[in-house]
């Protein structure tokens, strides 16, 4: 009735009504914003995939368009034998540390395995601390000659020889392993612990011993938490720089993260050739990041019926010391040893394998921490403030985008809201070496290179989605009727933004920040591609001691790394609370 | 009473203890083949532990619990079997039914868990599907179906490999009314079909007086009555259980005098007013003087607009009306007498107003003495 009544100009008010509509301050704003994260994120990603077109020319004067470099990829003799080894230890450090982390999640979540709440952080601890920090400890523990522990296995055990040789592909695994266990553990952990009860004793009454309900039940209802945790598992593993470039490449086992680092600072530096192996790489953590995105993350089953829920956990009779006795196996492995043998070693003037009481020295920390000091290392002494710039700089700039992108994508409806949806998830799927690549020949013709604003723009390029998902997983919870309020007592978009919503998420951004802040203050395999001397970083200047030093200044700076990691991990577990983590 | 043979589960001086609190005390109960029981009471009352000990998802204190038989947990003689080895079946209030399965799958745990062979779990599982008319979902998986769906698949994977006795833990309370009837309806026709011996607990005693051979009503942690739903609720033995099941006044008061069956109460007034002086029966071991609950069922209760002639016997209350709710079918109302509350139930349309004076009358069998 109404349509066939209106007039021509009505329709064109109509018209006009919506064109002012889409003026509004929210479309402009998640317009302005999609643009300029988009700038950031696919900039260096398209140059990248530009780059790896251009083939140099013997000489290296000059390039030229072509496939050479992905030929060159199957050709070399090196890189194809690094792809291989990328993929084993990719495969094994997931199959390790998915084992580790769904076994130690089942027995803190649904066993009565003893003082379980209290050994849960400390199981965390290695997600918040260097792998390659750790690498580092587990060569002076495992190292043949060297090594504390094959030293302690000669002189107590009396043993000939070395009981363990860390210093290969298998040690890359390892140490690989047991630091990514917590990230398998904290995609399975929540759904175990939320679990309806009488799902598995329904299993029980039906006639299911313990083993076939945990088999049968259990594990299948978070199969799909444990694919997810698996699959970030294999892509962090295939992008890890600082583990392989200790333990392996030294001893031939070169992988893609270590050859494209070659190609970019070494002295046969072909940036367009790490351009490419960078691509290849890419190409593979992201297929499978969206294959987890796509396919995975939204097959979890609803296991929490909330009715009828009695939160009772299995009784492991006298099997419950044995699961007390592999979780602190896991800390002393993960956590303790490591750090007391750093210590050890940070505090001897060589390192032989054996303590020598009488040598005992700080000099290491001397050389590598005090600037004002003569005898300092700068490229040591550098890291910590350059590292703690880009923590706090970096952290506050990335929670700040964060939290615009969250509430974007929650609470409005603008243009730009798909896109930044899809762009807040693309940095996940790149390694930070692949994405240090592109921002690498990107910028490196531009004045923020050599300095570091190139770092950190990396840095929150990379790592703002944490940031984000930790926001979002609040924003989710808070209903938007609280936002509505606002508006209809007749804030403004702003008013309502600045007095109402981000009050309510000051924990997710407290926590967010802390996160950053850690994994800003460790990060490595995107300052190894963009330091240049000046701007190391802390994970950096351990790289060079590691690399041109000797091991107990290596040790001392790694020290003062962990313990600052240690410090903003009391703060974190203090102020955020564990329910943080799982975003 | 049963013989002794056909005793299917036997529960003897059952003791559990949630550190300082007593969830069960000294429960003793023989179930016969076949039988139905419900265990019924509040929240809190024990019901559920006492059906998780019979599971074996609760460990006792002490006590002795035998399953056709065998005893499946006695903590005096050191004696605790694993519920996959008691032979039971066992249906949830959250369905549990395991999203990752198909309706098949799920009602086919049990046989494979038994190590049936390929033919037979295709036969049973399919036979139990249709029992429960849910054999043309097989092939769908559980988080399809609605929740009275995922309750007949719980059934069906309850019973598919015939347990000795099956065990329901509030398995109606997930559904909304309606539905919830249908079940109860469902579970008594099938329970009768396969006449299995059945366990059920639940706090809704309209579901316990349906569907039970048996009652035991439980209040802290103790049974207070055992017997068949029309006993349990004409013959109340406490007046929890009275008040317990269906609607009952309760006046306090003290026994005068006795002649016979019947007792003679003077409850006090509250108000000022003079006391009720009613009859009853029951309390037979009560002495005069004695506390007195005298319990009144609304439905006993006759309503009368003027003062009626009592030359029968019976009892004659004078009240006011205090108010009157209208429920479709009859009024339900409160009358006040000498401060007392009463409630009475009405089937036909009567013009009360409040601070109306009416009559009520019952005869003495239906006031029903209690010493506690």
């Amino acid at each position: 009735m109404t349509t066939e009544t209106l007039s021509p100009t009505r329709e064109r008010s109509r018209t006009s009504n919506r064109l002012r509509a889409m003026m509004t301050q929210e479309n402009l704003i998640t317009f302005v914003v999609a643009i300029i994260v988009a700038g950031a994120v696919i900039v260096p990603l398209a140059v990248l995939f530009v780059s790896s077109f251009k083939v140099l020319d013997p000489l290296g004067w000059d390039t030229a368009w072509g496939f050479g470099n992905y030929v060159e990829m199957f050709t070399d003799r090196i890189i194809p034998k690094a792809f291989i080894n990328t993929l084993i230890i990719s495969s094994g450090s997931t199959v390790l540390a998915t084992f580790l982390g769904v076994s130690l999640a089942w027995i803190n979540a649904r066993t009565n395995c003893p003082g379980r709440d209290y050994l849960e952080p400390y199981n965390l601890i290695p997600f918040f601390l260097s792998p390659f920090v750790g690498a580092i400890a587990w060569h002076n523990l495992g190292e043949p000659q060297t090594g504390l522990l094959n030293n302690l296995a000669r002189d107590v055990l009396g043993i000939e020889g070395a009981i363990m040789n860390i210093d290969n592909i298998w040690g890359v695994i390892w140490v690989t392993g047991i630091f990514f266990a917590p990230l398998v553990y904290l995609f399975v952990v929540g759904s175990l612990r939320r679990m309806d009860p009488s799902l598995e004793d329904s299993a029980r009454t039906t006639g299911a011993g313990l083993v076939r309900t945990t088999m049968t039940v259990t594990l299948p209802l978070v199969m799909p938490g444990i694919l997810s945790g698996a699959i970030i598992v294999f892509v962090t593993s295939a992008g890890e720089f600082g583990v392989p470039f200790k333990l392996s490449a030294p001893y031939g086992w070169e992988t893609l993260t270590t050859q494209i680092f070659s190609k970019a600072v070494g002295d046969d530096a072909n940036h367009y050739l790490g351009a490419a192996m960078s691509m290849a790489l890419g190409i593979i953590t992201v297929f499978l990041i969206w294959v987890q995105q796509r396919y995975i993350a939204p097959r979890s089953f609803t296991t929490v019926t909330g009715k009828g829920f009695r939160p009772n956990v299995l009784d492991l009779g006298p099997w419950k010391w044995v699961a007390f006795g592999y979780n602190l196996t896991f800390i002393a492995v993960a956590v303790v040893l490591p750090i007391v043998c750093l210590i050890i070693v940070s505090l001897h003037p060589v390192w032989t394998g054996k303590i020598v009481w009488a040598d005992l020295t700080t000099i290491n920390y001397v050389k590598t921490l005090f600037w004002w000091r003569p005898e300092a290392i700068s490229a040591a002494t550098n890291g910590i403030g350059n590292s703690l710039i880009l923590a706090f700089g970096g952290a506050s700039i990335a929670m700040v985008m964060a939290l615009v992108i969250s509430y974007m994508i929650h609470r409005t409806k603008g243009f730009g809201v798909r896109m930044l949806d899809f762009l807040s998830v693309v940095p996940i799927g790149f390694p930070g070496i692949v994405l240090a690549m592109g921002v690498l020949v990107t910028y490196i013709q531009t004045p923020i290179y050599a300095t570091l604003w190139i770092l950190m723009l990396a840095y929150i390029t990379r790592f703002f989605p944490y940031g984000q998902r930790n926001i979002s997983s609040i924003m989710l919870a808070i209903s938007e009727e609280l936002d509505q309020s606002s508006r209809m007592a007749g804030a403004s978009w702003f008013t309502t933004l600045w007095r109402i919503t981000i009050p309510l998420l000051k924990p997710g951004l407290f926590a967010g920040w802390i996160l950053l802040f850690i994994i800003f203050l460790r990060e490595l395999s995107i300052s190894i591609i963009l330091f240049t001397t000046g701007t190391e970083t802390l994970s950096v200047g351990v790289y060079y001691l590691t690399n041109f030093e000797n091991e107990p200044l290596t040790a001392a700076l790694s020290m003062a790394q962990t313990v600052l990691l240690l410090i903003a991990i009391y703060a974190f577990r203090r102020f955020a609370g564990r329910e943080a983590l799982t975003a | 009473m049963t013989s002794n043979s056909d005793i299917k589960v036997s529960i003897e001086h059952l003791y559990k203890s949630y550190g300082a609190e007593t969830a069960v005390k000294d429960f003793n109960l023989d179930i016969a083949q076949g039988e139905f029981v419900t265990l019924l009471g509040p929240s809190g009352c024990g019901k559920t532990t006492t059906l998780r000990c019979v599971a074996g998802l609760e460990r006792p204190e002490a006590g002795e619990i035998r399953i056709g038989g065998e005893t499946v947990v006695a903590p005096e003689k050191d004696i605790y079997l694993f519920p996959e080895h008691r032979n039971i079946g066992m249906v949830f209030q959250s369905y549990a039914v395991w999203p990752h399965m198909t309706v098949f799958d799920n009602v086919a745990y049990g046989l494979r868990v038994r190590r049936a062979s390929g033919a037979e779990i295709k036969t049973k599982t399919m036979k139990a599907l249709e029992l429960v008319g849910l054999d043309h979902v097989a092939d769908r998986f559980a988080t399809k179906l609605s929740g009275g769906q995922r309750q007949r698949v719980a059934l069906a994977r309850a019973i598919v490999y015939e347990p000795d006795v099956i065990l329901f833990d509030e398995p109606l309370s997930n559904l909304d009314a309606k539905l919830r009837e249908q079940m109860r309806d469902e579970i008594v026709r099938l329970q009768k079909e396969v006449g299995i011996t059945s366990i059920f607990v639940t706090h809704d005693q309209s579901e316990a007086l349906v569907m039970s051979d048996r009652v035991v009503v439980m209040d802290k942690a103790v049974i207070q009555q055992i017997g068949d739903p029309e006993d349990i609720y004409a013959n109340p033995v406490n007046s929890f259980v009275a008040n317990f099941i269906g609607v009952t006044s309760l006046l306090e008061g003290k026994l005068t005098a006795r002649s016979g069956e019947t007792c003679e109460v003077e409850v006090p007034s509250t108000n000022g007013g003079a006391p009720l002086r009613l009859r009853g029966t029951g309390a037979p071991a009560a002495q005069t003087g004695d506390r007195i609950f005298f319990n009144l069922r609304p439905e006993d209760v006759q309503l009368h607009l003027d003062a009626p002639d009592v030359s029968d016997g019976q009892n004659v209350i004078e009240g006011k009306v205090i108010d009157t709710i209208y429920l479709g079918s009859f009024l339900e109302g409160r009358v006040s007498a000498s401060g007392h509350e009463i409630g009475i139930q009405i089937d036909h349309y009567e013009n009360l107003r409040p601070d109306q004076t009416v009559w009520l009358t019952f005869r003495p069998e239906h006031g029903l003495c209690l010493t506690d």
